[in-house]
């Protein structure tokens, strides 16, 4: 037998060493971005691929310890993701799939969707930090949302009484919320009595998708609402299980960030 | 006295023909004047004299506007202070209803009390019928089960009439909704129930609408918009089924109390 090694000869050490540096490395250079996103789900993941696109410095905080929220699956457990016209274009731009069942309905496979837009995110430079929640919000001058507080997720999960574990601060000069129906960086707002959430109405499929669109925008100083956050906002009907509302939501939440970003 | 029907036109799609519907009236009551206008607030604020109080009165519409959106069917809608892109969005569709985006739902008396403050001065008569069509959805609060309804018309001055309203108030046929709450995709179970409801830019929604025009007409000037035969135009329907029936199918237009009242409009006016 051989007594040569398929891999190289390195140490626990150095893995160790591997991780943490390189972790506290970006970490470091991310406590200031141009734009931090709350929610690594597919309004999120565009967002932040459009935004880092035209070659902003992103940072996407995601608080499971996997990214693509709802995208890897359509519905009930089933991974078949439905997009209807024209979201479809965003899907063929990234490669995947796609077939149209009805007129203007396309279905594709959400692995496979889920994952090219992950790369395609990775891809234009976004930079992710996991198993991390949103705690707070930064309000600066005018109350003007500057960034965000964020702590470790186990942290919540554990009783208060055997965790003290303070959170640390990002800054950034525009906040973007994708935290789907919770729409958590809101609602910090609404304890504050800075703005009101009405939180989602009933479903009307047909329509949704539209007014989601249509009210992605910037609800406070600093901080824009995209994807389904937009719905419990201002009280939008609920939307089945349909993504191009998410991608497109998305899309134009960029477009509001960067337009804000030049100014 | 009745002088002149006023058909507003806040849809402008082809498969809501409104000179079709005022043609059809014309053979209906004879020689009250009947005029078709653009989409209601754009033709009440191309009214007003100043341009400052145009900007005016087009900002506070888009606040109460705002204001009048239900949140949650099932709770009566309370006074809220909606935000400012709420407003702003209602503001950039103001002069333009016929390219908002459908899917907000309102409260449908709380909108013809704003209208009805915007009609021009000198339209503010029973001598006038404004009759609004627009393709936003409205409803009323139903006292009987603490929850709002979908309507397709709301008879007042103004009426309003929606065609959104049209396909989503008239409740579909039963088999319709299990097999919605089975999962499967509306769009294809659109294709599955093609026919048996009015669906968005149906072409039959011109010769339905006439039979809205006609209730809206005798709310104007009986207050009663109404006749229970299930084969009579005036039929106050609750079911696509029904609302097919009495506009497209049935052997007669009207019944025949309703055709002598016709009868004696024609030849007063």
């Amino acid at each position: 037998m051989s007594n040569k090694k398929i891999f190289s000869l390195v140490g626990e050490k150095e893995v160790t060493k591997a991780i943490v540096g390189e972790f506290a490395k970006q970490f470091t250079e991310y406590v200031e971005s141009d734009c931090i996103i709350i929610g690594g789900g597919p309004s999120g993941l565009m967002a932040g691929r459009e935004l880092a696109k035209k070659g902003y410095k992103v940072l996407i905080i995601e608080r499971n310890n996997y990214l693509g929220g709802g995208f890897w699956i359509g519905g009930y457990l089933m991974n078949k993701i439905t997009i209807r016209e024209p979201a479809q274009e965003i899907l063929k731009e990234l490669g995947v799939p796609c077939e149209e069942i009805s007129k203007g309905l396309y279905v594709a496979d959400g692995p496979h969707a889920c994952s090219k837009l992950i790369a395609s995110t990775c891809d234009a430079g976004v930079k992710f930090v996991t198993m991390t929640s949103f705690d707070d919000i930064i309000l600066k001058e005018k109350n003007k949302v500057s960034g965000v507080v964020i702590n470790w997720t186990p942290v919540q999960a554990l009783p208060r009484e055997i965790t003290c574990v303070d959170p640390i601060g990002l800054e950034s000069k525009i906040v973007i919320d994708a935290t789907g129906h919770d729409a958590f960086v809101a609602r910090k707002l609404e304890e504050r009595g800075l703005m009101k959430t009405q939180g989602f109405g009933a479903m009307w499929v047909d329509r949704s998708e539209d007014l989601i669109i249509e009210y992605t925008g910037e609800v406070h100083p600093g901080l824009i609402v995209i994807g389904m956050a937009v719905s419990t906002i201002f009280g939008l009907p609920r939307m089945g299980p349909t993504f191009g509302a998410m991608l497109l939501s998305g899309k134009k939440g960029a477009e509001i960030a960067e337009k804000n970003l030049s100014i | 006295m009745l002088k002149k029907i006023c058909l507003y036109n806040g849809v402008k799609k082809d498969f809501l023909n409104l000179h079709k519907i005022s043609d059809y009236l014309r053979t209906k009551i004879g020689k009250i004047k009947i005029e078709i206008r653009d989409d209601f607030i754009n033709y009440c604020i191309s009214k007003i004299p100043s341009e400052k109080e145009k900007v005016k009165i087009a900002e506070n519409l888009s606040i109460k506007i705002a204001q009048c959106r239900i949140i949650n069917p099932n709770k009566r809608k309370i006074e809220r202070t909606p935000h400012q892109l709420e407003i702003n969005l209602e503001k950039k569709y103001i002069l333009n209803w016929s390219q908002k985006p459908v899917g907000n739902f309102y409260d449908g008396f709380d909108l013809i009390l704003i209208f009805s403050n915007i009609i021009p001065q000198e339209e503010i008569s029973l001598d006038f019928c404004h009759i609004i069509f627009t393709n936003q959805l409205f409803g009323t609060w139903d006292e009987k089960d603490l929850r709002y309804h979908a309507r397709v018309a709301i008879f007042g001055f103004p009426t309003i009439i929606s065609t959104t309203g049209l396909v989503e108030a008239p409740a579909k046929p039963r088999e319709f909704y299990i097999k919605k709450q089975m999962g499967i995709d509306p769009l294809v179970l659109k294709e599955e129930f093609r026919g048996k409801f009015i669906d968005y830019e149906d072409p039959r929604t011109t010769e339905v609408m006439k039979g809205y025009v006609i209730q809206a007409l005798f709310f104007h000037l009986f207050g009663d918009p109404f006749c229970s035969d299930k084969n009579c135009r005036l039929y106050n329907a609750h079911w696509q089924e029904e609302v097919i029936n009495a506009q497209l199918k049935s052997e007669y237009e009207f019944c025949s109390k309703h055709e002598k009242i016709l009868t004696k409009i024609k030849s007063q006016f």
